[in-house]
């Protein structure tokens, strides 16, 4: 019985230290990433004052951007969203929109506005996708930018997606949700970091050819492999023809929610990691890619839940294998608005796929972990994601029966309790509100600043109402995962943006 | 015997006088303590600072809104409409009332910006006299001084407003200034100053294309293109010197675009030349030049080059050979559309045959009669005027 006692004592000892040394080092990564993210957000700025992107507008040399939208049953939004895109900011572009087997009249419904006719359109099938069944283009000059493709079904956004850029002529394509509103000028500012870094450079290595005297030539430049930025909830803005014409935190609690973690991940964490070039993912609602490094990674991966963090993983993966240098970078502007889950079903569901979806890219690609081939990837992203990404759910859920087993059992000393509790909650709130804060230094994007207070009273909810929520479905996630069990898309049922209202407001 | 007397830290006393048990608490929740103060510490700072900075923003947008309206009522009433510049008389002898400029109202910093601001405003909505014009108002207010003394300080950003100031205000910065900075360190920097040494250099304006080091970034070329294409009055050089001497690829790359976008057919002798490079970035850069100058000079050496090329070359190539379109080429172009095992090659094949246009009614037809599935489909693809890609 003592021996027991003992073992038992051994073990809680060694729990407790691992607990208290992983929650030190969560902060202090958060802490790291907040500073940097800071250096980023400043410097950012000071160069961003002197840009003038409407003088760029109609630059002729501008390397031409694919956007890749693919439309699954959108037929309440479709067009002005199409119209949307079609309005962007930016000299040589084209829109590629995937009808993904809807069943609904989203097909019919572009045909008919945008005068669409069947042509026919040399498919070139790099990624493998479900069967391409028709391609239209316009027949109206004002729409030539605009061309929709018709597919099988392949039951995920990255097949459509595929296909998409499949069928993309240009070097550089955008993905982004078909329901998402871009900023006007989102292609010129996306595709500026893949502009500013030296591109197109080589180096002569080994000895000269005896018969031509010619050396072989590599890449030497540090290429941009994508870039991604900030985004946010449309559920409480107002939305004139496609456009955001007034920002709004949203009103329900829930996307409030996805507000503030969004601006967090976003400002702090994928800015943070793009200082030291260890970006993990870029955003599959807004995302800018090279075409050629995207293709010979293999592009999305259709059967996969998290199919931007797997492409980026494997882009990535593409590049330290072929010792070629690659950045990701990140701009801390929103450019993209889109409409997050308003009820617990239907985010429950997003997050069980996501939990699911980072069981699924940690087990893929395991090869990757603490191997100094990948580089930062390899030594930073993985171990960063595994320890307080993907176990975090599962240590905070033991924790929490170890509470209430140290509860129980009168083992508990309350007062340093208490004191830790205050100080997981304090920094929680302090990470979250220094988001906040690095946020508006960016741009004000809320017009009042009782709707910033809103937005700051979440970091003080957060703890209690909605971290649980994300912990709970996170494992939901992987269980269903381990146990294989099968994961259905759904609809997210749209609810509408709203219009725009007439009237005039305090501005502070 | 010294017995060492313990003197508490500040630390130490400050948490004995608030927490009680401090001293006895385990160094784990000690740095707890800290941390957790720490943390409310940067809450509240956080807070505060949001709350300061939307009210300072809201001060100075309400600042400047208040004085923005008088701004332009004085230089719409004494420049835009000032009655000698309506009467055709000659700029240097319009009768100009400064001294309204000069009051109480514009010595504070921020007014004196305010006022650079709207005039640089201004500035870009008029041409001729009244551009002119404002440019004197610009320095007889001492203005252009304000902004000579950003480009001194210190730091880059400041030097870049004041370039972009005096640039705005079409005003001459001495070459001794403003070409150290054109091969800054600061990326920023370099290309602002190296638009500001376009527009502004009264000597040899491209002069900084002989002693740039640093890359020409494809951003700065998209803006130093711009820079170059409406700045009036600018004498154009013959690109070809730096496309045959420069050591700086990037500026050979940037000279290719500006000698295409003057027409510069004297260059292709060069660009021809060019053709010989090793790197192989270039070489379709250069190909893709002369493809668009339609340089028939170059089709044999082109064809002949073809084979040994990687993708990319080949590609620009085939673009090129449908540009020039002489029609000499064609069987070249139909073999490499049934030869090639690269989509887009056979792609480009397809497309620069058909720009060949009458040339090349018959072999469409043929080839559309004869082709594989595949290929009539590519025929098809790039004959639709629908399709433009």
């Amino acid at each position: 019985m003592p021996e027991q006692r003992a073992t038992w004592e051994v073990i809680q000892f060694f729990y407790e230290s691992f607990i208290f040394y992983y929650g030190v080092s969560l902060l202090l990564v958060y802490a790291l990433l907040a500073i940097l993210s800071f250096i980023a957000v400043r410097r950012f700025l000071k160069k961003e004052r002197f840009v003038d992107y409407e003088e760029i507008t109609w630059a002729k040399h501008a390397p031409g951007v694919s956007i890749i939208a693919p439309a699954f049953n959108e037929s309440v939004t479709i067009i002005t969203n199409i119209r949307s895109l079609l309005t962007l900011n930016y000299p040589r572009y084209e829109v590629i929109i995937i009808n993904d087997g809807s069943t609904d009249d989203t097909l019919e419904k572009m045909i008919a506005q945008f005068s669409l006719v069947e042509v026919d359109f040399a498919y070139n099938e790099r990624i493998v996708t479900k069967p391409v069944k028709r391609v239209f283009k316009s027949t109206i000059g004002a729409y030539e930018k605009l061309t929709v493709i018709d597919k099988v079904n392949g039951k995920s956004k990255a097949d459509a997606s595929n296909a998409g850029i499949n069928v993309a002529s240009f070097p550089y394509f955008l993905c982004t949700d078909v329901d998402c509103i871009l900023e006007r000028n989102t292609l010129l500012r996306m595709i500026k970091p893949f502009m500013e870094e030296e591109g197109k450079k080589i180096k002569e290595v080994g000895e000269p050819c005896p018969e031509c005297g010619y050396r072989h030539v590599v890449e030497d430049n540090r290429r941009v492999i994508a870039t991604g930025a900030t985004l946010r909830m449309a559920n409480s803005c107002e939305v004139e023809d496609g456009v955001i014409t007034r920002i709004r935190p949203p009103r329900q609690l829930l996307p409030r929610f996805q507000e503030m973690e969004y601006i967090r991940a976003y400002v702090i964490g994928k800015l943070g990691w793009s200082m030291i070039n260890a970006v993990p993912n870029v955003s599959g609602g807004l995302g800018m890619f090279d075409k050629e490094i995207a293709i010979n990674a293999g592009g999305y991966d259709g059967k996969s839940f998290a199919e931007d963090m797997d492409m980026v993983t494997r882009m990535v993966a593409y590049m330290t294998s072929n010792k070629l240098k690659y950045k990701i970078k990140y701009i801390p502007f929103t450019l993209c608005w889109t409409e997050g889950p308003a009820t617990l079903k239907v985010f429950g569901r997003q997050r069980m796929r996501w939990g699911r979806g980072l069981f699924e890219v940690m087990s893929m690609h395991r090869r990757i972990f603490f191997n100094p081939s990948y580089g930062s990837m390899g030594l930073i992203v993985f171990p960063y994601n595994l320890f307080f990404e993907f176990l975090a759910p599962l240590i905070e859920a033991t924790g929490i029966l170890y509470y209430i087993y140290l509860i129980s059992a009168g083992h508990i000393n309350w007062p340093y309790a208490r004191i830790l509790l205050v100080f997981a909650y304090s920094f929680s709130v302090m990470i979250t509100s220094l988001a906040i804060l690095w946020d508006q230094i960016t741009f004000h994007y809320y017009r009042r600043w009782t709707e910033v207070l809103g937005l700051c009273l979440m970091a003080f909810l957060e703890p209690f109402i909605y971290h649980p929520l994300i912990v709970f479905f996170a494992l939901r996630g992987y269980f269903n995962f381990i146990t294989g069990k099968k994961h259905s898309w759904g609809n997210m049922q749209r609810q509408g943006f709203r219009p725009a209202q007439k009237t005039k407001e305090a501005v502070v | 015997m010294n017995i060492p007397v313990q003197t508490d830290s500040f630390f130490e006393r400050f948490f004995r006088q608030n927490f009680f048990y401090f001293d006895r608490y385990p160094l784990v929740i000690k740095i707890a303590v800290l941390l957790t103060l720490i943390a409310v510490i940067t809450i509240l700072v956080a807070y505060s600072s949001i709350l300061l900075r939307r009210f300072a923003a809201y001060l100075r947008e309400k600042r400047l809104h208040a004085i923005h309206p008088h701004i332009d009522e004085l230089l719409t009433e004494y420049v835009l409409l000032n009655e000698d510049a309506m009467m055709q008389v000659p700029v240097e002898e319009v009768r100009l009332q400064t001294e309204v400029f000069l009051s109480r109202q514009f010595r504070k910093r921020w007014q004196k910006q305010a006022l650079i601001d709207r005039m640089i405003h201004f500035k870009k909505n008029v041409t001729g006299d009244i551009s002119m014009l404002l440019t004197r108002v610009y320095v007889e207010t001492g203005l252009d001084k304000f902004s000579m003394s950003k480009l001194k300080k210190m730091g880059w950003s400041s030097k870049v407003i004041g370039i972009v100031e005096l640039t705005s205000m079409d005003m001459t910065i001495a070459d001794v200034t403003i070409l150290p900075l054109t091969n800054s360190r600061n990326r920023t920097l370099r290309a602002e100053a190296r638009n500001a040494y376009i527009k502004l250099s009264k000597n040899d304006p491209f002069k900084f294309f002989d002693v740039t080091m640093e890359p020409l970034l494809m951003w700065n070329q998209l803006e130093l293109f711009r820079t170059i294409t409406t700045t009036e009055g600018l004498s154009i050089p013959n690109f070809a010197r730096w496309i045959s001497y420069s050591t700086n690829k990037s500026i050979v790359a940037f000279c290719l675009k500006l000698a295409l976008h003057y027409n510069q057919r004297e260059a292709i002798p060069s660009i021809i030349h060019l053709l010989n490079t090793r790197d192989h970035y270039l070489r379709a850069d250069t190909i893709n030049c002369l493809g668009k100058f339609m340089a028939e000079d170059a089709e044999e050496k082109l064809v002949h080059m073809y084979f040994n090329q990687p993708v990319n070359c080949q590609i620009e190539i085939l673009k090129a050979l449908g540009r020039i379109a002489t029609g000499n080429h064609l069987d070249f172009l139909k073999n490499e559309f049934l030869r090639s095992t690269d989509f887009e090659l056979r792609k480009n094949a397809a497309k620069s045959i058909i720009r060949h246009q009458a040339l090349a009614t018959q072999m469409i037809q043929e080839l559309l009669s004869n082709a594989t599935t595949e290929n009539a489909l590519i025929l098809k693809h790039c004959m639709n005027p629908l399709i433009k890609y």
